[in-house]
């Protein structure tokens, strides 16, 4: 298979640039959330914003750099399980070693 | 029929080119004859892990016996578990999987057939690796006992690092290395070291190999041959490597930690600097669990191809048997802990754990009431094959309902650490997984020989198997309620433990017997069996639609797949009852497909032997005998060498292309249109 | 894992009609991938379970981080799947040159980042004495961040050799085209574990109160 058959659909350098000065940016929220947080009395709500922003950075690394969007289901699939697997398995033995606590009850 | 040898241009060495002798073994990358390998080897490992057995049960006859020391005993029986395990069960697994793999879906290899040949060889030198340790390695007596005696008797005179004791100085912490009992406080000296390091290499190769399988079915079926069309046992070894693929990285970083702690001086599982044993539980128990799965799950497969065939009927529910072997592996991630319930580990933790434990016995039994629906009404034949397989499901039924007992905390907090525990895992992985493996090699074997093995012997065997294996393991149910320890070196003659003891060392060795019974029938049949002919079995499945032995290309006409069992459906057709009534000229089919694939209409270029597999498998375990040994100057080398001769390895497999440019321009023409000539519908 | 980049597709006289339509290396790797995310999973959640434990002897690990330096080297590190992609799409226009340009940039920017982890161990070491033995919580630190420092040379070794051939060769074939996309796949999924990593280590990561 060569690199060429698929490429139509793909970015152009110029979108991998923008793309590039989004994720830039995104960084740049994190960093300054990290100083700022406490003046802006977020509490809880800082852990929230910098893991959607890390989120929103992985998604489009492996989106738009890794081509995932571009791709079959197949690969989307491997990937999405691998990915739910560790997520979950790994918070339920965070929860059993009581690091992640469950509130309420 | 591989392409000839030729003068490579791309590597300054000689490509290999020989099809016999010693080099075209080490140099192969054909499936088949790396699922030999893995075999032998297996079997190898199955005898040493069963002396090692012997040694154990000899010591267990009689109370206060005075035959091993209790360093060797540790020794022997961490060894015994480790070996079956990853040196016996799953490189058999791999053996049925590398050979028949490819058959069974119709396909000439398997996706990456130098990385196939790499994932056996880094397996080969992982094993010698961890068993090296009987010669290199060292290990502290155990602390708390007195050491006279046995036949390691020098252990007495202190042992530990530096003396040398054979039995003794091998790794000792259990085959699931518990926390801190397997660290450097309590297991000082290498033998340990040994332990983590040759399993992290045995898992890197199963790991390679796992991605290999998956690639294979997902895109190198026959054509027609479509998902739900594959014979169970393609669909068992694809959920098994799934099943490793997610399950090796896990263990691969525990073994990581261990390995800092003992070398480094990481504290991952130094209690008493604040780091936290029950990591190592969850973290060896998620892997370990859906490791049982890797281990059962190919005999499953097996199993469920030899029962339909001695039956002469379809297998009873084929998609909810394969929809039951995927949810068995999807649910064996989630139930880890229950290995844990005398951990201390949250009651919310262990009524979850308990109930999704319990979830488990619904696809199993969904197996088995369709293997019993296989059999019921069938025309049964009941060759060796067969008797193993319906041995395999009596046994595995035993162990799968005992299995459910410990799947009840309360109940489980009696049993756990005690010999039954040790009678239920070994009804399902010797009474599972070991009776299917031997019936995948009855069932099989014409097709690595060309002939079939001798019926009376297998009998005895199988008869004799069944008696041992009952009488060693059933008795082991009553020892552990009466309260008889797992591991226990030594027990006092008051406990009224020795007459069952006694009982289960028989046992052992009648079964030891039958082994032996075994070999005699297959290097026998090997050259004297019965000559099989294409077809001894009267089988379903398309991995017997090309002559005995299996020609090196495997199928000179892929066979172009119209549903499942398709063999069958060649040979079959209804009758006004709508029973199976064999067609009239079943035989002339049958002669056709053999003439056709023994006579290729082009020669068919297969992919070229190579060293870079062997050599870049080699770096590894020098590197991690570097690591035991750091400290040294010699060790820090060898560590550098290692690196160099792998990293060397696969530049060389970078520049060497898979198969090398064909001689002549009109051979490669033929060869062409052979390989498009099934394929004149290419839909993609 | 190199490895893999290097198997070619295997030509046996297979109709593959019953084939997912992707390429076997490139299915390969992304299968290796997705159990890649277990590896690091098991080597985080290390992290966690350590990080802010109380009662450990000597520091912690988020009471030493160098946040803005830290932060250059992760942009550092960022902007080199950008320049790995730009790779990629040079040689799908076949500009052989620009091909080169960008692999030897990405692999520059990913040494660079080799060299600020080195930096920071270093002077986690010897300015604040924290060592893997010092406690758990530096022993999971130096576990996690020092297997995603081998993860990211031994890509920039794959670079680099890839560099090499075309220059030797003076471009890169189809069949290395491949393999700059497999090590494309495999630089970007290091990339995006240290986009967690950042996260979850760096910024969110507190000592015991």
């Amino acid at each position: 298979m060569s690199v060429d058959e698929h490429t139509p659909h793909h970015p152009t350098p110029a979108q991998y640039w923008k793309i590039a000065v989004v994720l830039a940016v995104l960084t740049a929220l994190e960093v300054a959330l990290y100083y700022i947080h406490k003046a802006l009395e977020l509490g809880n709500f800082n852990s929230i914003l910098l893991i959607l922003l890390a989120a929103l950075k992985f998604v489009i690394v492996v989106g738009f750099y890794m081509h995932l969007r571009y791709e079959k289901p197949t690969l989307n699939r491997f990937f999405t399980a691998g990915f739910i697997l560790a997520a979950s398995l790994y918070t339920i033995v965070l929860t059993a070693l009581g690091v992640v606590t469950i509130r309420g009850g | 029929m591989t392409a000839t040898a030729e003068r490579p241009t791309t590597t300054i060495f000689r490509r290999p080119s020989s099809t016999t002798g010693i080099w075209s073994w080490l140099t192969t990358v054909d499936h088949k004859r790396i699922g030999i390998m893995y075999g032998y080897a297996a079997f190898f490992f199955f005898l040493i892990g069963g002396i090692e057995a012997l040694l154990l049960r000899i010591q267990l006859a009689q109370a206060n016996s005075e035959f091993l020391t209790a360093g060797a005993y540790n020794a022997l029986f961490t060894m015994h578990g480790t070996t079956m395990i990853f040196l016996f069960v799953m490189p058999a697994s791999a053996a049925f999987m590398n050979y028949l793999l490819p058959l069974l879906i119709g396909a000439r290899d398997v996706a990456f057939p130098r990385l196939n040949a790499l994932s056996w060889w880094i397996f080969f030198f992982g094993a010698i690796f961890l068993y090296s340790t009987f010669f290199f390695g060292t290990s502290a007596a155990p602390v708390g006992v007195d050491g006279v005696g046995g036949i390691d008797g020098n252990l007495a005179a202190g042992g530990g690092p530096g003396s040398f004791n054979f039995l003794a100085d091998s790794p000792d912490g259990g085959w699931f290395g518990y926390q801190p009992n397997a660290g450097p406080l309590y297991s000082s000296g290498t033998a340990m070291d040994y332990w983590a390091l040759g399993l992290q290499i045995i898992g890197l190769a199963s790991l390679v190999s796992s991605v290999n399988f998956v690639v294979t079915v997902l895109n190198l079926r026959a054509k027609g041959m479509r998902l739900l069309r594959m014979p169970v046992f393609a669909w068992m070894t694809t959920v098994t490597s799934f099943l490793l693929l997610f399950s090796l990285p896990i263990i691969a970083v525990a073994l990581f930690m261990v390995t800092f702690d003992r070398q480094f001086g990481s504290l991952f599982f130094a209690a008493s600097n604040g780091g936290d044993p029950i990591l190592w539980q969850h973290l060896f128990w998620l892997f370990g669990h859906p490791e049982v799965y890797i281990l059962i799950l190919p005999a499953m497969g097996i199993v469920s191809e030899i029962l339909p065939t001695f039956s002469r009927k379809p297998l009873f529910g084929y998609s909810a048997v394969v929809f039951a072997g995927a949810a068995i592996a999807f649910l064996g991630f989630g139930v880890w802990a229950h290995h844990m319930f005398a951990s201390g580990i949250t009651p919310v933790a262990q009524a979850a754990f308990g109930l999704a434990t319990m979830t488990i016995a619904i696809p199993t039994g969904i197996k088995i009431f369709n293997w019993l629906g296989t059999m019921w009404m069938g025309r049964i034949h009941l060759d060796t094959p067969m008797l193993f397989a319906i041995g395999f499901v009596a046994m595995f039924t035993i162990g799968g309902l005992s299995g459910v007992t410990h799947a009840v905390v309360p109940s489980d907090w009696q049993q756990t650490d005690t010999y039954y525990i040790v009678a239920h895992f070994h009804y399902v992985l010797f009474g599972g997984a070991i009776f299917g493996l031997f019936g995948g090699l009855y069932y099989w074997f014409p097709k690595i020989s060309g002939r079939t093995m001798n019926e009376t012997l297998g009998k005895v065997h199988f008869w004799l198997m069944m008696l041992g294996f009952n009488l060693t393991f059933a008795p082991m149910h009553w020892l552990g309620l009466q309260g008889m320890v797992r591991r226990t070196w030594k027990y006092a003659p008051e406990t009224g433990l020795e007459p069952w003891n006694v009982a289960v060392t028989i046992g052992a060795f009648i079964i030891a017997l039958s082994v032996l019974i075994f070999m005699f029938n297959w290097f026998t049949s090997r050259r004297r069996g019965r000559p099989s002919g294409l077809d001894p079995w009267d089988a379903r499945t398309v991995e017997w639609m090309t002559p005995n032995p299996t020609p090196e290309y495997n199928f000179a006409v892929p066979p172009v797949v119209t549903r499942l069992d398709h063999f069958w459906h060649l040979k079959y057709d209804q009758d006004a009852e709508g029973r199976a009534a064999r067609k009239a000229d079943a035989d002339e089919i049958i002669a056709r497909i053999e003439h056709e694939q023994l006579n290729p209409a082009a020669p068919i270029h297969l992919p070229n032997p190579s060293y870079f597999p062997l050599v870049a498998a080699l770096g590894l375990p020098t590197m991690f005998y570097g690591i035991i040994y750091h400290d040294a100057l010699w060790a820090k080398a060898l560590i550098g060498v290692g690196a160099i001769i792998t990293l060397a390895a696969l530049i060389g497999w970078g520049m060497e292309p898979l198969e090398e440019p064909h001689e002549g321009h009109e051979d490669h023409e033929l060869d062409e249109e052979l390989e498009l000539a099934p394929g004149d519908g290419h839909d993609g | 894992m190199a490895d893999l980049a290097h198997e070619q597709t295997m030509d046996l006289g297979h109709p593959e009609h019953e084939s997912t339509g992707v390429d076997n290396r490139k299915l390969g790797m992304w299968a290796f991938l997705s159990s890649e995310f277990l590896f690091f999973g098991a080597l985080i959640s290390n992290y966690l379970l350590y990080s802010n434990r109380p009662g450990f002897a000597g520091v912690y690990p988020s009471e030493i981080y160098d946040i803005p330096f830290t932060s250059v080297s992760s942009f550092v590190l960022l902007m080199s799947s950008l320049t790995m992609v730009l790779a990629h799409n040079a040689l799908s226009r076949n500009d052989q040159g620009g091909t080169r340009t960008w692999l030897f940039a990405t692999a520059a920017l990913g040494s660079v980042f080799l060299g600020g982890q080195v930096f920071e161990f270093t002077e986690f070491i010897t300015l604040h004495d924290m060592k893997l033995t010092t406690n758990p919580a530096a022993s999971a630190f130096y576990l996690l961040t020092g297997f995603h420092g081998t993860h990211v040379a031994i890509g920039v070794i794959m670079l680099l050799s890839l560099w090499g051939i075309s220059r030797r060769q003076g471009e890169l074939s189809e069949k290395h085209g491949m393999n700059l996309e497999l090590v494309g796949l495999y630089w970007h999924f290091v990339d995006i574990i240290w986009i967690v990593i950042f996260t979850v280590v760096y910024l969110l990561s507190v000592p015991p109160v």
